[in-house]
């Protein structure tokens, strides 16, 4: 069965050839290389053909081309082979560019990477105004660039600046935007496509068939300068944002950048397309490609589980949800239910922690409609589904709840003994603990089955992930609703078994402990967190984070682990200490390891925070190389234990994805995991051994399960 | 006692809610009448713990049509949760268009049409807009047209000397006198009959008048509803959902803004009247406040009813509409209150509460006098009066005068306040009836099932 048919169409008396994307058995159009090389024979034919017009479509519903087979960029091991490989799409795309008829695309639906590029070489563009119509070159987020001519092409069509802000950023623009930037010709409805493009068909027949090059005309003297002799300010600009995003972690972007700043305007259309084979290839073999790639797989993963083995089970219809607490958690779960559709309703004890929760919601919505994200129509519509309450009124209708209150086992078991009483039978109730049994507080609800853990990180609306924490006596039924429930809110679902810390908390525990000694050590507090920062590439450092998490949590949190597990969990005496002061509990009170403004933004760090620990001034005795690798190796000892001895989560692949979404992992290094597997089990095994003694730490001991790894050379992922 | 059989097509009232009422131009007045109407909506699914799905329509009445909501009951349901399919009308009786929205629905479930009914009512008079005069839009429509800019500056110029004419206009002449610059205030032209161009507190004073009503008396009577309401604030609560004020949620609205805790005679005597000010009695005391608010209300057929276990709280045993003069539209009640009864099978005499709208002192006293009345029950076509209207259950938890009058919303909250209070005093049945611009009466009455 082939990919690609031909068919032809007559119109104004003059035959029009048409080029259907169809890939058999598939959803999607994806450019492999057998599809290409059917593309190629086409267009060899076509080129000497009587036809009058090419005109490139899709027959899938929602897909034009979605871009090139990523399974294939994966395997690509020299980069003789990404060369060639690249080359040969390259020459394809060239040759509609050639063509001696004019060349249509008729866009319904994504139309990413290689679709996009695909388009670019062609002469005329229509797209539909569908939702489903996402135009862009997303290479970048996979670390790699436009291979196919799109660095070189999309400028020009475009315009410099328009193309570096879709190629750097790597986000799709809805058709209204294509339109905007010029990427497309026309919108119009999915319906009136196909006799659209006739009508548009017929006026360039009679205008003669011409070929068109578009070429992008900057509007007025400053857009000339900028497009033009001024280009280098334009190129300065974009380098610094790329670098201020990434923090130079991120190669390809910077590659695209170098490709289109070394082909722009040039008319040496081989060159510039062998510039941009050079950089792609240096790109596709780099780690970091993998690493994203891998990434990319884990999110796509999420998207086809159901968060239950028996693929029969369903979830139930939710509807309507409720939020108990209106704290910074319940809001923020508030507003990413109602910002997805979702009916909220809010209960706490008070009328004034309910206006919090509206107006923590308000606010985030605001900020969207000031970006004109949403119009005041969205926002009246989504602030209309957060209704609240004191009392119970309204659960019947509640499909499930989510409790986010005090982290007090006894209250909660009460106030979830009452919430279930108000509900139907049938619904749902789960929590949102940290740090308590999911197992010992599902003794509080009646029908145990019908309750589990719905863990949301902070701040609710930026953390993707969403830990759904499983009783032994969850039902497979919840599980199952409670995981497509965190889909619709928008978020990364990942199923954990309960144990102490679940998965996100338990690695991430001893690595904030592990920074808290090596402050007590006589490191510098930001020198440690830059050296996370800048060079392993954390989000923010572990200090930044026990002030974002709260530094009387961690301690609360901590002594929990050393019940837990006594015998390799060790309290800094130095989080004890900081206990005492009441006003330093970190973020929150707007003083921590660094202070903070009123808006709650970080300033700089407390100098006074040495002294009052009793520490003398920071002399940084130890490497940075040391301070990284006990706090990430401390995680990765923690994480043998967590999924070859109490299978808290099956798959690294799981353990990876609540990483990165969880806690910001840097998705270039692939996750803990897939880190831990480059560098090597044997590697941190012998560190942390090493560590252990030289600074008699018995809590960096490798554990039992990274022994074995490291006596066996196994790797986490097989 | 006139009870009747229960029967599975009875028109019966689940459950109300409504959100506080503010005086006008106070706390509410950037809350849109949507909105207002939307929170009490959502409370009472809550309560009540509605199946939308099984909605068959929502009714709301509204006078003010905001002109991004013109039929605001689509706004108003769709905003609170009920589904795309569910049809929505507004409906406008003027005063009573919010028991208009029951008495529609009334009729919708007697019929068997229906089943359930969302019925209720929102205003937010703060927010009725001034209108540009004719002779200001005249110039933008040519400002729009004109094809040359030698046109367009004509048009600009007229537009600019107009403008000046109107601030000319606004200066010089009284805040209410129309001419032909200023901008058309709608709230006072929707307070003036169109048909003999009266305004609503100069049909009063011509009640007051005639049935010789003194201006001691409305004060008295006023000075007792605000003494009522403030009495009855913690039973007026169970009726109440509260307002988080936007847009920054840093106030919540648990009370109503009306009733005075510390209204006095004195006070009251000293005010001017405010229509007729050489020989009138009508002042801005013993009137109703202009208003913002909104109610709402569950309204099923028996049978489905009981078939979603629900308990209802009051049937609808009747209603009445009546027209009049339009220059005594105060004197609607007794009008209208004869019809009800009538359908009703019942007689003043089972009245065990009554809701009486005080849209003035005046008008409500001399409601009284004709209810009372041998001659004006006669000059209905009566036997005899219509039946005495005692004092003792008359607003007994005081009335608009104190509370307020958001236009379209009033006659939800008089049957919701009815029928809350008939439940707590057990008592068998209940009036709620009021005046309407323009030359009407309304009646409602309900058999208490609480």
């Amino acid at each position: 069965m082939s990919a690609i048919q031909l068919t032809s169409k007559t119109i104004n008396g003059q035959s029009v050839a048409y080029l259907t994307f169809d890939l058999p058995n598939e959803k999607v159009n994806k450019l492999s290389t057998p599809v290409m090389l059917e593309l190629r024979t086409h267009l060899e034919n076509l080129k000497s053909s009587n036809h009058k017009m090419i005109v490139f479509q899709s027959a899938k519903p929602k897909i034009f081309i979605a871009g090139a087979d990523i399974e294939e960029i994966k395997n690509l091991k020299t980069k003789e082979d990404v060369q060639n490989a690249v080359k040969n799409g390259q020459s394809i795309f060239n040759l509609i560019e050639d063509m001696p008829m004019p060349t249509m695309a008729l866009i319904n639906g994504a139309c990413a990477g290689g679709g996009c590029e695909l388009i670019l070489a062609c002469d005329y563009r229509i797209a539909t105004e569908d939702s489903s119509t996402r135009i862009g070159l997303p290479e970048t987020q996979l670390g790699i660039l436009p291979g196919f001519g799109g660095c070189v092409r999309l400028p020009r069509v475009v315009g410099l600046q328009a193309a570096l802000d879709v190629i750097l950023a790597g986000k799709l623009l809805n058709a209204k935007k294509a339109h905007k930037i010029g990427l497309v010709d026309n919108v119009v409805h999915p319906n009136l496509l196909e006799n659209f493009a006739v009508d548009q068909i017929g006026k360039i027949l009679a205008d003669g068939a011409q070929k068109r090059r578009k070429k992008f005309q900057p509007r007025g003297p400053v857009g000339k300068l900028l497009e033009g002799v001024l280009s280098g300010v334009v190129f300065k600009k974009a380098k610094d944002g790329v670098l201020k995003a990434t923090k130079g972690h991120y190669p390809a972007p910077l590659a695209a950048l170098e490709v289109i700043r070394k082909t722009h305007g040039s008319v040496d259309r081989e060159r510039s397309l062998q510039i941009e084979r050079d950089h792609f290839a240096d790109c596709a073999v780099t780690d970091v490609s993998k690493n994203l790639i891998h990434v990319f797989y884990l999110t796509e993963m999420v998207k086809k589980q159901t968060g239950v083995a028996n693929q029969s089970v369903k979830g139930k219809p939710v509807k309507h949800i409720g939020v108990l607490g209106a704290g910074t958690m319940g809001g923020g779960i508030a507003y990413v239910a109602a910002d997805k559709g979702i009916d909220v309703r809010v209960k706490d004890i008070s009328l004034d922690a309910n206006a919090k929760a509206l107006k923590h919601a308000r606010d985030l919505w605001n900020k969207l409609a000031k970006k004109r994200v949403i119009d005041s129509y969205q926002f009246t519509q989504k602030m209309s589904l957060v209704s609240t309450t004191v009392d119970f009124s309204g659960f019947k209708n509640i499909d499930v709840t989510i409790e986010a209150i005090v982290e007090d086992m006894s209250i909660k078991k009460k106030v979830i003994a009452q919430t279930a009483a108000e509900m139907r039978p049938d619904a749902i109730v789960v929590t949102n603990t940290s740090s308590l049994s999911v197992t010992e507080m599902s003794a509080g609800h009646p029908r145990p089955e019908n309750f589990a853990g719905m863990h949301f990180f902070s701040p609710v609306h930026k953390m993707p992930l969403v830990e759904v924490i499983r009783s032994p006596k969850s039902s497979d039924e919840t599980i199952a609703t409670v995981f497509e429930l965190a889909k619709k809110m928008g978020k990364m679902p990942v199923v954990v078994k309960d144990g102490p810390g679940f998965l996100v908390n338990r690695l991430l525990l001893p690595y904030m402990a592990e920074a808290a000694f090596l402050l007590s050590e006589g490191m510098d507090i930001e020198k440690v967190d830059k050296s996370f920062v800048y060079e392993f590439g954390m989000p923010m450092g572990p200090f930044e984070l026990m002030d974002s998490v709260g530094l009387d949590v961690c301690l609360k949190v901590l002594k929990i682990f050393k019940a837990a597990f006594p015998d390799r969990v060790e309290i800094p005496t130095l989080m004890e200490k900081l206990e005492t002061n009441k006003s330093r509990l970190g973020q929150k009170s707007a003083l921590g390891f660094y202070k903070y403004d009123e808006g709650g933004r970080k300033t700089e760090v407390d100098g006074a925070i040495y002294s009052e620990l009793g520490l003398a001034a920071p002399t940084n005795p130890l490497t940075l190389q040391e301070c990284t690798e006990r706090c990430v190796f401390a995680m990765v000892n923690e994480c043998a234990l967590a999924l070859d001895a109490d299978r808290i989560v099956e798959t690294p692949h799981e353990v990876d994805l609540a990483m990165i979404m969880g806690t910001g992992f840097p998705p270039f290094r692939g996750g803990l995991l897939k880190y831990a597997d480059a560098v090597g089990a044997k590697y941190i095994a012998d560190q942390l051994l090493k560590y252990s003694s030289e600074r008699k730490a018995n809590r960096l001991r490798p554990s039992v399960k990274l022994a074995e790894r490291a006596a066996s050379s196994l790797k986490f992922y097989n | 006692m006139s009870s009747s059989a229960k029967t599975a097509r009875d028109v019966v009232i689940v459950d109300g809610v409504r959100t506080p009422f503010a005086k006008a131009g106070t706390k509410l007045k950037s809350v849109h009448a949507a909105q207002l109407g939307q929170v009490a909506l959502r409370e009472l699914i809550a309560r009540t713990n509605l199946n939308v799905e099984l909605v068959d329509e929502v009714i709301v009445g509204n006078t003010g049509s905001p002109s991004d909501a013109v039929n605001i009951s689509r706004v108003v349901a769709l905003n609170s949760g009920i589904p795309i399919k569910t049809s929505a009308v507004t409906v406008h009786r003027n005063c009573a268009s919010a028991l208009e929205s029951i008495s529609s629905g009334f009729e919708r479930i007697k019929s068997g049409t229906m089943d359930i009914i969302v019925a209720g009512g929102t205003e937010n008079m703060s927010q009725m807009p001034l209108i540009m005069p004719v002779a200001i839009t005249s110039i933008i429509e040519r400002l729009g047209s004109a094809k040359t800019s030698a046109a367009k500056i004509s048009a600009l110029w007229a537009w600019l000397m107009a403008d000046l004419k109107q601030i000319k206009e606004m200066a010089t002449t009284a805040p209410l006198a129309k001419t032909k610059y200023k901008p058309i205030i709608a709230l006072a032209d929707g307070l003036t009959d169109p048909f003999v161009g009266m305004n609503m507190g100069m049909t009063a004073e011509v009640i007051a008048k005639e049935f010789g009503i003194t201006r001691r008396e409305q004060d008295e009577y006023a000075l007792k509803s605000h003494q009522k309401a403030i009495a009855a604030k913690a039973k007026i609560k169970e009726e109440m959902t509260p307002l988080y004020l936007p847009p920054d949620f840093n106030e919540t609205l648990t009370d109503d803004i009306g009733p005075r805790d510390n209204q006095t005679m004195e006070a009251l005597q000293k005010l001017k009247p405010f229509f007729d000010k050489v020989t009138g009695s009508i002042t801005a005391g013993n009137s109703c406040p202009i208003t913002d608010g909104a109610a709402m209300m569950l309204l099923m057929s028996r049978e489905k009813a009981e078939s979603l276990g629900y308990k209802p709280i009051a049937r609808i045993r009747g209603y009445g509409y009546a027209g009049l003069e339009p220059e005594r539209m105060g004197m609607g009640p007794a009008y209208s209150t004869p019809i009800a009864l009538k359908r009703a099978g019942l007689s003043m005499k089972d009245m065990g509460r009554v809701e009486l709208n005080e849209a003035f002192a005046a008008q409500v006293l001399a409601n009284q006098k004709a209810f009372d009345s041998d001659d004006f029950g006669k000059k209905l076509g009566l036997p005899g009066k219509i039946g005495e209207l005692r004092t003792e259950i008359l607003n007994v938890n005081g009335g608009a005068i104190a509370y307020g009058h958001p236009v379209g919303a009033t006659g939800t909250r008089l049957v919701l306040t009815l029928m809350k209070e008939m439940k707590r005093s057990q008592t068998q049945f209940g009036l709620a009836t009021l005046c309407i611009g323009g030359g009407q009466g309304g009646s409602l009455i309900i058999e208490n099932e609480g």
